[in-house]
């Protein structure tokens, strides 16, 4: 069997909540989640504001410091790498952040951010100014923009440029923080076909995080589904997609507006009521109780484990526990 | 079905009047909302669909001007219209809030901090006379709370909005914007800084609302998926102009303008499995310097000679449905 | 990206700022080549803020007043008609106290070779002090000493404090405690009164120094303007210096950690740690930039904060001893003599508020022509009127 190129095992992250002498509380950002990643798949991580979907990537990253679990990258234990591995691995692992507009530096050119992570890596390049233009085309911009500003471009252009920086350093793994939120539907689509062209040329593993279900569909192999800092249901996306397990699974399917009128006035609705609880407190037993349709009595009392329901399908919900 | 018309728009300009110059923020716009519908205005950032909706009551920010155009208001069904343009301030802020009101897209920018949900209710209230006093108004409030379905109404009325959810505080938004029974609700991007539940939900109360109240919806918005569930008419704007115009049904199924197909064709559906979105290329343009002609050829895939010099016609291809683009100008033989 | 063609009205002043600015580039293109071609989008900058500050008023007068002082500090001492310790009671006894207009005559002999004057009849433009030395002379040598003393103090003193709030911002948590108490803990003296200990305690240390380093001596006595014979008295003023080096640096160090806490939140600061830049490098080339406006907005202003202080110290007794000219000192000299000898308070005194009032119009200007908001209103308003004029 194929090894992952990502291997993410109970992973935590809570974070104080400070009250004027002591801790008060934690929140419970991440709380223990596990997922694979294959090498040249991409994973979608779904789920509304405040679910932990962004510290998931930053950990995946190493960009904050779990408080408890692991994540290996290509069989190594990414926390206890040191020195020259560290580097190497901070090379092949990149992020794509939501807001193009300030994610570039307002005072650098085009050339100076793209070769920048050149310098830091020390990578050696005969000529700059041609290594830089050969990005530039890559991602569908040209040489007449490289001593240019930020605030010259469009949304979408800084987001070609912050993709480019990127690629300088032939990265393997990205990790792509809702990369088109920002942007509009006519410049979306523009940005993910880069982003699936370059996949499929570079064979790149991506972690695509988002909260637009349309978007997630088109560009993932997997889905991982996130309520209130834990994944719920996991599974091949067209499996999730076609055959949503998990209640608020099928909640969030039924919320999100489909763009075609008479189906989405037809089919039928799931409603979650309320609204996502405090992930301070979160309630006890499974996480999705108070708003659960279809909640029992032990769903307040025992966490469900998480379980393949078919092939590579695994959910969260004592629905489908074993009797 | 007939069309009592609510509003009606004719040939509305706005510039604004910018350090970097003057930009053309509203050129030429026309439209009709007919009462106890939704229509909708839909468009990328930047195409003038908030600008036309603040433009209804005369709310444009500066350094913006209306340049010219006529906003007739029907108080009545049948009734005759009044001219918003040519109202004094005062007439107007009667019209706002008590006739015509709205709902913002953030919710925390629209209500105070300093008060409670129940105090900004009243306060409305107050100030356009529905009623006496403010603490009648706070009374009255829990009823508006609980017709929003806000839950735990006597509670929420002593909150302030720091203590509420984001979706309960667009619910006191909404609240307050239908205190004085307004006859048309104009809703800019309700539900753009909200989850996708809790959008649902809102969208679930509007048509509650709408049903109950026979109120009359101007939605704002750029998601496609919205237009389709909420809308029954739909109106696509692009760079300052409206491109088609149709039942919410037949725009969908039929577009016309290449900007509507391509607007389409680039949504990712969440139920379908699409192999390839089709992108729209190039950006949107600088309304300082609008191209000639029809504003979206610079980036239509169907462009010919004419679009570059001159602009479109309007041409209602079907009763109910137009577009302007050149393509179905030459195929009536216009 | 489509540009338009940008329309302003030039006048006078922006062809020079445009000349200067083509200038530099063209120097700096000598030096590096192609930084012309790669920084075109920032000189275009460059030029709109030049023609930003040309269109205000307050800015160009505070630049005019800045220049003056800059010339007279620099050639103040060669067109100055006597040294600023030549008594001229020793050709003339009623030169003493002299108002401004008296005619002094000096007459040939060994006296006048000895002390180097040229004989000849001098008109003593704005008098004498009671040694007889003429105020003209020592106003144009306390010229130079005030923008020595101020620049020696800029150039170490605020980044002293930029750097510790550059630390302190960026790393938070306890390096930032720890920092900042230290900085409260200067903040809480009064920095003259700090500075008044200092200067009492350093002089001898900095004349054993100078003694020691005839180098640095020799080069900082041409620095002043001043005779050899003097270099004691020149310790003083430098323990001043050093005095204020210590005490100058917590407002800027509280400024400095500032603007990074709200500069550190920008995501292209997370995105520069996630492509794994260096902390250094994250400080110098992507905070440090984005934060200078103000920065140096403030050193501008300070810098006649700093003459002020100076001026301030030597009229209490401190830093400038006699017989160096320095624009506090001469107004402590001359205020025994007040209100009759007028002119030994008046002229220094007015040296002092032009210079402070030129670095503060000059800081009130940059602040706006800095900011691209109201830079680019400032714009809006020329283009406007260059449009309206076609």
């Amino acid at each position: 069997m194929p090894q992952p190129l990502v291997k993410v095992v109970d992973l935590k992250k809570y974070f104080p909540v400070k009250g004027v002498f002591r801790v008060k509380g934690w929140v419970r950002a991440v709380d223990g989640v596990s997922f694979e990643i294959m090498k040249g798949q991409t994973l979608g991580l779904v789920g509304e504001s405040g679910c932990g979907k962004t510290t998931v990537g930053k950990l995946v990253l190493r960009l904050l410091e779990p408080t408890s679990g692991e994540v290996y990258y290509n069989g190594e234990n990414i926390y206890k790498l040191k020195g020259s591995k560290l580097k190497e691995f901070r090379r092949k692992a990149q992020m794509v952040f939501q807001d193009p507009y300030s994610s570039l530096n307002p005072r650098m050119t085009v050339f100076d951010i793209i070769y920048e992570p050149v310098k830091v890596y020390k990578l050696k390049v005969s000529d700059p100014e041609k290594f830089i233009v050969d990005l530039l085309y890559k991602v569908g911009l040209n040489e007449s923009h490289l001593y240019r500003y930020p605030h010259e471009f469009s949304g979408g252009q800084r987001q070609r440029i912050a993709i480019a920086r990127i690629l300088a350093l032939n990265p393997e793994f990205i990790v792509l923080d809702e990369p088109t939120s920002a942007l509009d539907v006519s410049v979306q689509a523009q940005i993910l076909n880069l982003l699936k062209d370059l996949q499929a040329k570079y064979n790149l593993t991506y972690l695509f995080i988002s909260h637009d279900l349309g978007v997630v569909r088109y560009m993932s192999d997997w889905i991982a589904v996130m309520y209130l800092g834990q994944i719920v249901e996991f599974g091949p996306a067209e499996e999730v997609f076609e055959k949503p397990l998990h209640p608020y699974t099928k909640a969030l399917f039924s919320a999100i507006p489909i763009p075609d009128p008479e189906l989405t006035r037809k089919r039928e609705k799931l409603k979650a009521p309320g609204e996502p609880p405090s992930p301070i407190n979160p309630p006890p037993g499974c996480r999705f109780h108070p708003r659960c349709p279809f909640r029992m009595d032990k769903c307040s009392r025992e966490e469900p484990e998480m379980i393949m329901v078919e092939d590579k399908h695994w959910v969260k919900c004592h629905l489908y526990t074993k009797k | 079905m007939e069309c009592q018309p609510i509003i009606e728009v004719k040939d509305l300009y706005v510039n604004f009047y910018t350090y970097a110059g003057i930009v053309k923020a509203i050129d030429g716009v026309s439209f009709k909302i007919c009462r106890g519908e939704t229509y909708c205005l839909v468009g990328e950032t930047g195409c003038g669909k908030s600008v036309t909706a603040r433009s209804l009551t005369r709310l444009v920010p500066p350094p913006g001007r209306i340049e010219k155009g006529v906003i007739l208001y029907y108080p009545e069904p049948g009734g005759k219209p009044i001219n918003i343009m040519e109202l004094s301030e005062e007439e107007l802020r009667k019209i706002r809030g008590s006739e015509i009101s709205y709902v913002f897209q953030d919710p925390n920018t629209s209500l105070d901090p300093l008060y409670t949900i129940g105090y900004q209710i009243a306060e409305t209230m107050h100030a356009h006379g529905t009623v006496a006093s403010i603490k009648e108004g706070i009374r009255k409030a829990v009823h508006i709370l609980k017709m929003v379905l806000m839950p735990d109404p006597e509670t929420r009325v002593k909150n302030y909005p720091h203590e509420l959810s984001g979706g309960m505080k667009q619910r006191a938004v909404i609240g307050t914007s239908l205190s004085n029974n307004p006859k048309l609700l104009i809703a800019d991007e309700p539900t753009t800084a909200l989850d996708a539940t809790v959008q649902d939900q809102i969208m679930d109360l509007l048509r509650k609302l709408r049903r109950d109240r026979n109120l009359t919806i101007l939605l704002i918005t750029h998601n496609m998926g919205l237009v389709a569930e909420m809308c029954d008419r739909v109106a696509v704007m692009y760079a300052g102009r409206i491109v088609e115009e149709a039942d919410v049904y037949e725009l969908f199924n039929n577009p016309l303008h290449p900007y509507t197909k391509a607007l389409l064709r680039a949504v990712p559906n969440p139920l379908k499995r699409v192999e390839k979105l089709e992108s729209i290329p190039g950006t949107v343009p600088n309304l300082i310097y609008p191209p000639p002609g029809c504003r979206f050829h610079p980036r239509c895939p169907m462009v010919m000679e004419i679009c570059r010099e001159k602009r479109p016609p309007e041409i209602n291809v079907k009763p109910g449905h137009r577009v302007a683009c050149w393509l179905y100008a030459e195929k009536r033989g216009e | 990206m489509e540009m338009a063609e940008e329309v302003y009205e030039k006048k006078i002043l922006d062809k020079i700022s445009d000349k200067v600015i083509d200038g530099i580039a063209w120097l700096m293109d000598k030096v590096r080549k192609g930084w012309k071609r790669r920084n075109k989008a920032r000189i275009d900058e460059w030029k709109l803020m030049a023609y930003a500050f040309n269109r205000s008023p307050p800015g160009l007068i505070g630049f005019t007043l800045i220049l003056i002082f800059l010339a007279l500090a620099v050639i103040g001492p060669y067109i100055a008609p006597f040294s600023y310790d030549l008594p001229l009671t020793a050709f003339d006894s009623t030169a003493k106290l002299a108002p401004p207009g008296k005619v002094v005559t000096i007459k040939p002999g060994q006296l006048a070779e000895f002390l180097h004057v040229k004989p000849g009849n001098y008109t003593l433009l704005l008098g004498s002090d009671d040694y007889g030395r003429d105020l003209y002379s020592r106003i144009l040598y306390g010229a130079r000493v005030s923008l020595v003393v101020a620049i020696l103090i800029m150039i170490v003193g605020p980044w002293i404090g930029i750097a510790i709030g550059l630390v302190a911002g960026y790393y938070g948590g306890k390096v930032d405690e720890a920092l900042m108490r230290f900085t409260d803990i200067f903040l809480a003296f009064p920095g003259l009164i700090l500075a008044i200990a200092f200067s009492a305690v350093f002089p001898d240390r900095i004349r054993e120094f100078l003694a020691a380093n005839p180098a640095v001596r020799d080069f900082l006595l041409a620095l002043f303007a001043l005779k050899p014979q003097h270099a004691g008295a020149m310790a003083s003023l430098i323990s001043v210096v050093v005095a204020l080096w210590l005490v100058w640096w917590p407002g800027y160090a509280r400024l400095t950690r500032g603007l990074v806490l709200s500069a550190r939140e920008n995501v292209y600061v997370e995105a520069a740690r996630a492509l794994g830049v260096p902390t250094r490098w994250i400080l110098l080339r992507h905070i440090f930039p984005n934060i200078l406006g103000p920065i140096l907005v403030y050193l501008t202003l300070d810098f006649g904060g700093v003459i002020l202080t100076e001026a301030g110290l030597s009229f209490l007794g401190l830093g400038a001893v006699p017989p160096i000219a320095d624009w506090g000192r001469i107004i402590n000299d001359g205020s025994a003599y007040f209100p009759n000898a007028w002119w030994l308070i008046f002229y220094p005194g007015l040296m002092i508020l032009l210079t402070v009032l030129g670095f503060n119009l000059i800081g009130d200007t940059l602040r706006d022509v800095l900011d691209p908001k109201t830079r680019r209103s400032i714009e809006f308003k020329i283009k406007k009127k260059a449009s309206g004029g076609k």
